[in-house]
């Protein structure tokens, strides 16, 4: 049973790569019927189909398959020419042959798919009165033949001395061999077509085209100079005994590996790029403090060389997950073929550059939406042929699907030469279905105008077809290239064509992110959508009807700050200048207001789980090389939500919340007392505690900075040594001063540094007193009492 | 002999029955506190329990979604229970733990006050939701009593339920 399963599988993976070929193949067909290598081709494809499943006692499969390769046969023959309705009859098989083939995949079984009508059509076509018999089981004649001749090969070249020959001989040797098999099963092969036997056998014409290349330049001798190896022997035999498949192909060497396991390793790979970021981070802090030193030297080698091997096995186990284009490409031409019959235009379809390659769960998703594009350029685009004639233009119509690459990005474009879209008339149709107001409308300019055929119940048709018309479609198109953090660029001209463009990430799972920081939060913007950057000063920014816009260059561009989409608290204070990061999607730009750039990295997206997916603005998070996690910004959202947000970018929100500095007793007052002396913080407590306040100590600068930021404790004023680890008295000041709520905090160095520059730096960072030790408790303590307005009366 | 063999395999069947039985009728708990108050779930729906670590905030959520932590690798969202269950947020402590649950696929971190103690308990102790809360949208899988404290066994599932 399960050697039954296993050659199941291998049938239909066979199979429905097949059909897969057969659908572009009956199209080319039908333009050139009289292309006999293509006839071929087809009926090879129903003969294997017909006799595997023969022998997996699949018998409606056979039985369908049969007919349907009576009917080439005929056509193969020239008994039968293949018109537009026989072709009809023809594709409707294949459908049902996938149809079968898909229940056999489900169930195991074909039954459940009446056959019958199309087989009788079948056999009309191929001259018969449509009755209905027993499928035929194909001869395994000609193998066995093969076999026996294998023997007889070895007999007559058996005088050859093999042992005496070295590796090239050999293998010359056995082309040869193989070559002289070919050509005596060829004869064999002509001497049954001369004798009018029935020929059940696939390629004879097709081999023998190909075959007769090797008969041409006659198999050379063994000598010493061996030729280059052009066929493996293995190969070659495979081939021979199975006459079914194509002929002399390049040796491919590929094994079939579970997606499930490629999946895991891009996991494993994203962990790795994620402990690489983290080993970067740790080499930077290293080099910081160890500046100088012989391992770091060593280090550096050693992280570099890592993060290299790391970034060349991310693109490598890439590259194994990526399909070619052509594989959903390939289902177009049958369904441009459909259409034209359906809507009685005559189109064209030119593909290009279908070997480009994508990442397998890309090349999943993409089809849909390229199915709805290709739909409305047949339908809304090409215009009727007897208009088009009238407009000067060709009576067939082309559209032209593309794909290449463009950097770390690939582009599928979708021209087609119809009538254009007619920006007024997008906008009038959005009026009338209310989509926009009247006011956005005159606004917009052409571009932004052709992005409302991506807007939800949107519908240019005049009346609902079956192939559009029904207003969802093109909605999908955008949010579905969206998900894949694509970005879609039309082009139109009236009377000349569409163009489309789609540009999408090679792959989904690692991309390039510009990581910007707002407050003490940071966000990572993919880099995709970044157009650029800018810095700005505040008096840059201008509001207009109460939003804020600036001006770039000769544009004028609407401004959002990333603190009002992400509702962060205002709590350092925004200097006057800011980064402005130039968000582009399709045709719509946006500027996006942030505090600092930290740069780019690359960032494995991870997903926010079930609990908290769906939040609007955010696409997915990511962890960085510190171990935290950055949230990702999702662009297209973030555009959406701009528009609802006012301009809040110029009036800073500075009120700032009183602290309750009502003060009842002695202990209301919070003194904070930083210095890494233990010795020096008992000192400074002896001289205050006579007072009576709080006196809260802390370590070093870092230590005092997550006190005051955990906001237990509404300090009064703090006393910073100057010399601390980790982070010094001048520095603790700095990045205290940056919170507004502190902006009038005393702070006072206490400190052995008596250097008139110490003192100067004191004062730059924001100290507002220097005490120099040694100096007196009394001394201190009326310092700290006259800094906190210390009430007299609780002495 | 068809009924010999029948009656055998009835009486062994009953066997495991009622050692299945005996073994349900204790449920293994850890309690901990939020608040005034005590509660506990299920030994089993606990992935694990740490102590508190950096969190990113996320917008747009809720005052009780502190926002999201790296657990080895997973990004998972952080609940605080307090907030959640209306009391004021506090600042952490030496004693709060973050609870890691999970059940099927979904995995959440909540933060709780203080841990007390892994918990057996038969389960003719449990009674059930007060009559006063509706059963379907309560998060009160019963009442567990024990000694003399009262026990508020959560229901797992609704805890990593989206409400919002």
């Amino acid at each position: 049973m399960d050697e039954f399963q296993e050659i199941l599988q291998d049938f239909l993976i066979e199979s429905f790569e097949l059909i897969e070929q057969l659908d572009q193949d009956l199209v080319e067909l039908e333009s050139t019927p009289e292309d006999l290598e293509l006839l071929n081709g087809i009926f090879r494809v129903a003969h294997t189909v017909k006799g595997a499943s023969s022998f997996l006692n699949f018998d409606v499969l056979t039985h369908l398959t049969h007919h349907m390769e009576d009917v080439l046969n005929k056509a193969r023959h020239g008994d039968l020419v293949i018109t537009a309705d026989i072709m009809d009859v023809i594709l409707e098989s294949v459908d049902l042959m996938k149809a079968l083939l898909e229940t056999i995949r489900d169930t195991s079984a074909d039954a459940g798919i009446d056959v019958s009508s199309c087989v009788k059509k079948l056999d009309k076509c191929s001259g018969g009165t449509g009755d209905v018999e027993s499928p035929v089981v194909p001869a395994p004649e000609p193998v066995v033949e093969k076999e026996s001749e294998v023997e007889n090969n070895s007999d007559d070249e058996d005088e050859l001395d093999y042992e005496n020959m070295d590796a090239d001989e050999i293998e010359a040797e056995i082309e040869r061999l193989l070559k002289s098999r070919q050509d005596e099963d060829k004869a064999r092969r002509e001497a049954k077509i001369a004798a009018g036997e029935p020929v059940l056998e696939a390629p004879s014409e097709d081999t023998e085209e190909k075959k007769d290349e090797p008969k041409e330049t006659p198999a050379p001798k063994p000598v010493p100079t061996a030729p280059v190896k052009k066929v493996e022997p293995k190969k070659a035999e495979a081939k021979a005994a199975a006459p079914v498949k194509k002929a002399p192909a390049p040796v491919e060497q590929t094994i079939r590996v579970d997606v499930k396991r490629l999946d895991h390793l891009m996991n494993l790979i994203g962990e790795l790029v994620l402990a690489k970021n983290r080993l970067i981070k740790i080499n930077d802090d290293v080099e910081e403090r160890y500046e100088g030193e012989e391992f770091l030297e060593e280090l550096n080698q050693v992280v570099s060389i890592v993060s290299l091997v790391t970034t060349d096995l991310q693109i490598a186990v890439m590259k194994t997950r990526m399909l070619p284009i052509g594989k959903v490409f390939n289902k177009f031409p049958r369904m441009i073929r459909d259409l034209t019959r359906e809507l009685n235009k005559q189109i064209e379809l030119d593909i290009s550059g279908e070997d480009t390659e994508l990442d397998k769960s890309i090349v999943e998703v993409i089809g849909d939406p390229l199915v709805h594009i290709i739909r409305n350029s047949c339908d809304h685009g090409i215009e009727m042929p007897a208009d088009r004639v009238a407009l000067g233009k060709e009576e067939l119509g082309t559209i032209k699907l593309k794909a290449y690459n463009e950097g770390n990005a690939i582009v599928i474009q979708i021209d087609d030469d119809g009538k254009g879209l007619d920006a007024e008339m997008l906008k009038n149709k959005s009026l009338e279905k209310g989509i926009i107001t009247e006011k956005e409308a005159d606004a917009m300019s052409d571009k932004e105008a052709f992005g409302l055929i991506f807007k939800p119940g949107f519908s240019t048709a005049e009346q609902v077809t079956n192939v559009s018309g029904r207003g969802v479609g093109m909605d999908v198109v955008k949010t579905n290239i969206e998900k894949l953090n694509g970005i879609i660029d039309i082009e139109s001209e009236i009377g000349v064509g569409t163009s489309l463009k789609l540009k999408i990430p090679l792959t989904l799972a690692i991309i390039q992110a510009l990581l910007v920081g707002v407050q003490e939060e940071h966000y990572a913007i993919p880099l995709a959508s970044v157009l650029e950057t800018v810095r700005i000063s505040q008096d840059e920014i201008y509001t207009v009807e109460n939003r804020s816009v600036m001006r770039l260059r000769s544009e004028v561009l609407s401004l959002v700050h990333i603190g009002d989409i992400f509702e962060v608290e205002r709590i350092l204070d925004s200097s006057e200048h800011a980064y402005v990061v130039v968000l582009g999607l399709g045709s719509s730009k946006l500027g996006l207001i942030v505090d600092t750039l930290i740069g780019q990295e690359e960032i494995v997206i991870k997903s926010l789980g079930e609990y908290l997916k769906g939040i609007e603005g955010v696409a997915g998070a990511t962890i960085r090389g510190d171990g935290g996690v950055t949230l990702i910004v999702d662009v297209a959202a973030l555009m959406e939500m701009a528009r609802g947000v006012k301009a809040s970018v110029v009036s800073e929100g500075n009120s700032n919340l009183l602290i309750s500095n009502e003060k009842n007793k002695a202990s209301d007052y919070t003194i904070m007392i930083v210095d890494d002396s233990k010795t020096d913080r008992m000192i400074m407590r002896k001289a205050l505690e006579p007072l009576g306040v709080t006196l809260i100590e802390a370590n070093d600068g870092q230590e005092a900075l997550n006190v005051l930021k955990s906001g237990n404790h509404n300090f009064d004023a703090m006393l910073i040594d100057i010399e601390m680890p980790r982070m010094d008295g001048y520095s603790l000041a700095g990045e205290i001063k940056k919170y507004n709520k502190y902006k009038n905090l005393p702070l006072i160095a206490v400190t052995s540094r008596t250097g008139k520059s110490d003192r100067m730096r004191g004062v730059e960072s924001g100290m507002v007193e220097y005490i120099t030790k040694p100096y007196s408790s009394d001394y201190l303590s009326s310092v700290v009492q006259r800094n906190v307005n210390f009430k007299s009366e609780f002495l | 002999m068809g009924d010999k063999l029948k009656q055998i395999i009835n009486k062994q069947n009953m066997q495991t029955a009622e050692e299945i039985d005996h073994s349900e009728d204790i449920i293994q708990l850890v309690g901990f506190v939020i608040g005034e108050e005590e509660y506990a779930v299920p030994i089993l729906t606990i992935q694990e329990i740490i102590k508190p670590i950096s969190w990113t905030r996320v917008p747009q959520t809720p005052a009780y979604i502190l926002g999201v932590f790296n657990l080895r690798g997973s990004v998972i969202p952080l609940i605080d229970l307090r907030v959640k269950f209306g009391l004021g947020a506090k600042n952490h402590n030496e004693e709060t733990r973050f609870f890691v649950l999970k059940q099927g696929d979904d995995v959440a971190g909540f933060v709780i006050d203080r841990l007390t103690m892994a918990i057996r308990i038969k389960q003719s102790d449990i009674g059930p939701a007060p009559d006063t809360i509706d059963s379907d949208e309560s998060m009160i899988e019963g009442v567990g009593k024990q000694d003399d404290r009262i026990l508020t066994i959560l229901k797992v599932n609704k805890l990593l339920e989206r409400d919002f």
